[in-house]
């Protein structure tokens, strides 16, 4: 045991950090190259690549080492059209009270930024406009990916399980952008724990909760590439007790 | 030191119906030339804002909101996508501590 220990971390040793300027290693062009998939190929996804992928994510670090996660795949056809049918459901109606931009009202645009206030994250104007797309059928909840998979965290767990969910998520989800697959992170399907039939279908009640999911398949078309982006500010406290924002 | 939003921002949501005062919404620059209205750039965009006209792919410039992810000009085989404007929202949800656009960069 001890010598092994010892022989790993000669091994770890060994690797160095790339100077400064060097190009990207194989790690990092993976991270920069991943695009959301939103077109797939028919063909399904086989099982022991998603169990792979699950594997992957069962091996992230979670706060306390809790693993507050749940998986659940659904390769069903039938079921992911039948879930989408039913979120689809649920924009429209939700349009119904808060969508302003059809026709003339103006209580409907005070209620909307009421609601917009109230639930900040869920109807930031990104969503916000998704929901309209989504209601009137213009974007595709889970782009016809084959294999969903839904996630669901234990309320129960230490600290903030949200983040644990989505570290366990890109683990898979870059794990899976090594294989050449697509996936997408879609949190639309949060109503779907709003109903009845799918809460006692999907196994959702206490301690879990059902936070996102991910569509997985194989993209059609080349997703992947370098784009641009904005930078963001960074605070730096250097080591000398200076001050700086770097970008 | 961070930026932070002052009261005046905190009072106000933006409204869709004051585009360019409220939102400026994100844009690309679409090359007719190079397109070849494969159609990709429809499928990949998450906000419904590229459709197809004549076999050439464009923007719509009203309401479906693009947020500048760049999923469309990474999907072109054609590199006829470029990106031209940031989504910028000027109040309540004003994305805060933002700098110049980089592809990512080697330091």
């Amino acid at each position: 045991m001890a010598e092994e220990t010892k022989a790993s971390v000669e091994k770890e040793t060994k690797i160095k950090p790339p100077d400064s300027g060097a190009e990207f290693n194989e790690v990092e062009d993976l991270i920069y190259r991943r695009r959301s998939a939103r077109f797939y190929k028919k063909q399904q996804v086989p099982e022991y690549l998603v169990r792979r992928l699950l594997e992957t994510a069962r091996f992230a670090p979670s706060s306390g080492n809790a693993q507050p996660w749940k998986f659940i795949v659904v390769q069903d056809r039938k079921m992911i059209e039948e879930m989408t049918r039913d979120v689809v459901a649920f924009c429209k109606l939700a349009c119904r009270f808060i969508d302003y931009l059809d026709g003339w009202n103006p209580l409907k645009e005070w209620t909307a930024k009421l609601m917009q206030r109230l639930m900040n994250n869920l109807l930031h104007p990104i969503p916000f406009a998704a929901l309209k797309l989504i209601a009137e059928e213009k974007l595709g909840l889970w782009h016809g990916a084959p294999t969903v998979i839904i996630m669901l965290t234990d309320k129960r767990c230490p600290g903030d399980p949200a983040v644990d969910v989505g570290i366990a998520g890109e683990n898979l989800v870059l794990a899976a952008h090594s294989y050449g697959l697509g996936t997408c992170w879609v949190s639309f399907c949060t109503p779907l724990k709003m109903m009845p039939k799918w809460r006692k279908r999907l196994g959702i009640r206490y301690p879990y909760k059902l936070v996102t999911s991910i569509a997985l398949g194989y993209p059609r078309g080349v997703p992947d590439g370098y784009v641009t982006r904005e930078t963001s500010a960074i605070d730096w406290f250097a080591e000398d007790g200076t001050f700086k924002v770097v970008y | 030191m961070p930026e932070h939003l002052r009261i005046r921002d905190r009072l106000r949501i933006e409204s869709f119906k004051k585009l360019g005062q409220d939102v400026t919404l994100g844009a690309v620059e679409i090359d007719p030339a190079k397109c070849t209205g494969c159609g990709l750039c429809v499928k990949a965009c998450a906000a419904g804002t590229i459709e197809l006209v004549g076999k050439k792919a464009r923007m719509r410039t009203v309401f479906p909101i693009c947020h500048s992810c760049a999923d469309c000009v990474a999907i072109c085989a054609q590199n006829a996508i470029q990106m031209k404007q940031f989504l910028e929202l000027k109040k309540y949800f004003r994305y805060l501590d933002r700098g110049k656009p980089e592809p990512p960069r080697r330091f």
